[in-house]
């Protein structure tokens, strides 16, 4: 394991004195919890604790933030796009609509920073009011170094046009400025400059332009030196301005706001030209110029100084350090590895830094009751770990509503996750079966392909018979199909419907026929026969003889069974079902039976027909 | 004083044992907690609790200072005691349950030495394997492997039992790590000694599964330090220690999350500490 190449954050947990106390904890599904408590293993432990709570940690806050939720939304929907058209990106055409891309992405987070305004603005309270306004600088910064980053790396601007990006860039993200000098400073060149390059379908050489403005510079500075602006301190100070004059530009400090502000401006008139190797000596030295040793740089400013190095791991490792979610650097990584851009290097986490990005942030998002259904796309998309990681989040998830286990188990179907969707179906019927909705619990563990769990139900369904005399669920038991194969018992209970429902159509042949051998075939647990024997009588009091002659000696000879009380292992005892088979039933049934028997010998003895 | 508190499946549960002699379930949903159950059956510090997967309905498993391991079901909205094991000679320290594949088995570590696996065989029965003189001394944690089918991963027809091979971790006063093998005729049989550590062995933690080749298996001890045990290959069995951390105090606890890529580790310094860890294949 490397060795970190900074002090990892300390949370304090409010209210443990952790100087005295030790914390345990554990991990739940999206958190994690903390509690004070000794671990040192002794009977008399001080029962009386510094500090009584337990703490659940999270750290995916981000996620329950209402106006925060449309940004993943909007760009779960402009990521799986991306990963869609990647096969058809090619040629000319790839770097235009991966510049599209990058757009879209920006225009999400300016349309999540307006609202997020909105909200700041119409804020009740001043404590949230501030919390908005905060969340609006951070997606700011976000926008301001994803701009940068879609220039540097996606547009690959070349020199010459990088300069016009750049200011473009500047221009709309600094503030409103007002007075002449700004206005120098802002709009009024780059149209004189656009003019100038003459973009587009520009016809000119970059040699060309060059010496263009090495002819116009010329002429500043010859003006400048001939004193012709002498009698206005002003113009002098504009011309200087225009000459690039770093002293002059950092005089109007106060108007550029910034940095890169100042950065673009001195480029603007002392190196149009610039090529985009070139562009971080002046960025340092515009950085170090500007802050004038007084203050240190912030973390915004080493994301855009690693910016203008190229060195976009730099940027992303920044970012994910100063940033409170994976949004930002999962989507902006995502859309730089398809531009190809990262792949030889050696990433400190040792396997895909794009994959690893995407699964923190898919897991982040299930931490959510609703967003988790985006993770699951992000989790498609990482062909490594992916699958994984999606198969061991989705089980956490709570049903806690039968669509909401219907969808996770439609995801799962949809990727083939039969392990999962197993255990998900055996949860629920479980959960069925304590809430007593036998028929729900049937079909899910129909579907989890339980036997042992669908001879459980099954054995419920038929003890409620025995005491209520009718069956529940008759859709479901009577449309089992190939289903009922399951299990024993599934099988009896289907079929023991099929009978009841030929005794109901009076197809009575076929009841007979069935109930036999329903006992025969050992299907039918023991306990039953005594049911079983008990559904014969009506058919055995019928005016025509049913059963035959062989089947009533079959009858008979199971009656016996039963009231000898022989045990069969693995069935109730034969105590019980000796109490069971009362002498007054015993009788009825005996006498039934021989009625039939004599019957049935001389309905099979005599002539057809008579 | 809480000993253990430990979120259920979905995260919607929270339980918690205390040197009270009590077992509490919260239902927190919502960022709320209403307190659900107030159990009471133990007779002494209870050391931890254990939610068993939510296919067997909600059970919990809590193991104390009395020698007892109690599990807890939730039957109609109550909460009771379900089963009580008492074949143990000293504090229960550990409980784990095993993998759902495998049936609802618990895997219980005590102070007299020996390891108790506790299987459900319906109707409110439990059979009792035991494993005496696991660790001399005691046996402070155990841990049970992930389920992998071995050989072909294809889906079996259903009805029919697929061939796991049940392994568990268990962590003791010996300053051993042993790992546990179930053989063909349903013993337990010790199937490699970790040596490492040079003080008793606090808790040991196996990484859940992602699906690699590879096995993880977190330790702590008494000595301070926190080793990373890799197998990458199951029928060679040879475990490769990795020395993550060494503390300056005792190291109590290890804790996986559930992806296996955070290790947490509890250290005697009273801090927390959360350590990254990447399936890489750097040594």
């Amino acid at each position: 394991m490397e060795e970190l190449d900074g002090e990892p954050t300390v949370t304090l947990i409010p209210g443990v004195n952790s100087k005295k106390k030790q914390m345990c904890f554990d991990w739940g599904p999206g958190e994690m919890l903390v509690c004070e408590t000794t671990f040192n293993k002794k009977e008399n432990s001080e029962t009386v604790p510094g500090c009584p709570f337990i703490y659940i940690i999270r750290k995916d806050i981000d996620v329950y933030s209402q106006i925060l939720r449309k940004l993943f939304n909007e760009s779960h929907g402009i990521f799986v796009g991306l990963q869609r058209i990647e096969e058809e990106l090619t040629g000319k055409s790839r770097k235009a609509q991966l510049v599209r891309v990058s757009k879209n992405y920006r225009s999400v987070i300016r349309a999540c920073m307006e609202e997020m305004h909105q909200a700041a603005v119409a804020a009740k309270d001043p404590a949230s009011g501030r919390q908005f306004s905060s969340q609006v600088s951070i997606l700011s910064a976000m926008e301001l170094i994803w701009n940068l980053c879609e220039i540097l790396f996606i547009e690959v601007a070349p020199a010459g046009p990088l300069l016009l990006h750049l200011l473009d860039w500047v221009r709309l993200h600094v503030c409103e400025v007002d007075s002449l000098l700004a206005d120098v400073l802002g709009s009024e060149n780059p149209s004189k400059h656009e003019s100038f390059w003459n973009l587009p379908g520009n016809t000119q050489t970059l040699t060309e332009l060059e010496l263009k403005w090495q002819h116009w510079h010329e002429e500043c500075e010859r003006h400048l030196q001939d004193g012709t602006f002498a009698s206005s301190p002003h113009l002098e100070c504009l011309c200087k301005i225009m000459l690039g004059d770093e002293a002059a530009l950092l005089e109007q400090k106060e108007l550029l706001n910034n940095w890169y502000h100042f950065l673009v401006t001195r480029l603007l008139y002392s190196h149009p030209t610039v090529k985009p190797i070139d562009l971080h000596f002046y960025a340092q030295s515009s950085l170090d110029l500007f802050l004038g040793g007084e203050s240190s740089p912030e973390p915004l400013d080493n994301i855009l100084m690693a910016a203008f190095e190229f060195d976009i791991h730099q940027v992303i490792k920044e970012c994910s350090i100063a940033l409170s979610n994976w949004w930002f650097v999962a989507h902006l990584t995502d859309l730089l590895d398809h531009c190809k851009l990262l792949q030889s290097h050696n990433l400190y986490f040792g396997s895909n830094m794009r994959e690893f990005l995407l699964l923190e942030y898919a897991s982040g998002l299930f931490a959510h009751h609703s967003l988790w259904q985006l993770g699951v796309d992000y989790f498609d998309y990482c062909p490594e770990l992916g699958r994984v990681s999606l198969e061991l989040h989705i089980e956490r998830i709570p049903l806690s509503t039968e669509q909401k286990a219907l969808k996770v188990l439609r995801i799962c179907e949809q990727r083939q996750m039969t392990e999962q969707v197993r255990s998900i179906c055996k949860i629920l019927a479980m959960k069925a079966v304590r809430n007593n909705r036998l028929g729900s619990a049937l079909s899910w563990s129909i579907r989890a392909k339980d036997a042992a769990f669908a001879t459980l139900v099954s054995d419920r369904f038929l003890r409620d018979y025995c005491e209520r005399g009718c069956f529940s669920d008759l859709d479901l038991i009577d449309n089992l199909g190939p289903a009922m194969m399951l299990s024993d018992r599934l099988t009896f209970l289907g079929k023991y419907r099929e009978f009841h429902r030929f005794y109901g159509e009076k197809r009575f042949f076929d009841a007979a026929s069935l109930l036999l051998s329903l006992m025969t075939s050992q299907i039918a647990p023991r306990c039953f026969w005594v049911t079983l024997l008990t559904d014969a009588l009506p058919l055995l009091e019928q005016k025509q003889v049913i059963f035959t002659t062989e089947q009533t000696y079959e009858l008979m000879r199971c009656l016996e069974d039963l009231a000898s009380g022989r045990p069969v292992q693995g069935e109730a005892s034969a105590q019980r079902l000796q109490e069971d088979l009362e002498n007054t039933k015993l009788e009825i049934l005996r006498l039934a039976l021989a009625r039939n028997l004599a019957r049935a010998i001389i309905k099979e003895g005599s002539l057809e027909g008579s | 004083m809480i000993h253990d508190a430990q979120m259920d499946y979905y995260g919607t549960r929270l339980a918690t044992c205390s040197s009270d002699r009590s077992v509490k379930i919260f239902d927190v949903r919502n960022g709320g907690q209403i307190l659900i159950a107030d159990l009471r059956g133990h007779e002494g510090p209870v050391w931890q609790v254990a939610w068993a997967h939510p296919m067997y309905g909600n059970i919990l498993a809590s193991c104390s200072y009395d020698r007892k391991v109690i599990i807890w079901k939730e039957e109609n909205g109550t909460w009771e005691k379900t089963h009580e094991h008492t074949g143990h000679d000293s504090s229960v320290n550990s409980v784990c349950w095993a993998p759902h594949d495998y049936g609802l088995i618990l895997a219980c570590g005590s102070s007299d030495g020996a390891i108790s696996l506790l299987t459900y065989t319906g109707e409110g029965q439990w059979e009792v394997k035991k494993i005496n003189n696991a660790h001399t001394i005691g046996c402070n944690a155990v841990s049970w492997a992930p389920a992998v089918v071995p050989g072909s991963l294809i889906d079996q027809p259903s009805g029919q039992k697929p061939n796991y091979i049940k392994k568990f971790a268990s962590g003791g006063c010996d300053n051993l790590i042993k790992l546990w093998k179930e053989e063909e005729d349903g013993q337990w049989k010790e199937e490699q000694k970790l040596e490492a550590h040079s003080d008793w062995v606090r808790d040991v933690a196996w990484a859940p599964s992602i699906g690699l080749p590879t096995s993880t298996i977190a330790s702590c001890s008494q000595d301070g330090r926190v080793f990373i045990w890799t197998c990458d290959d199951v029928s060679s069995n040879t475990w490769s220690p990795k020395l993550l951390h060494k503390f300056n105090d005792v190291v109590w606890h290890v804790s996986w999350s559930i992806t296996a890529n955070i290790l947490a580790v509890s250290g005697g310094d009273n801090k927390e500490k959360l350590h990254m860890q990447q399936p890489d294949r750097q040594p």
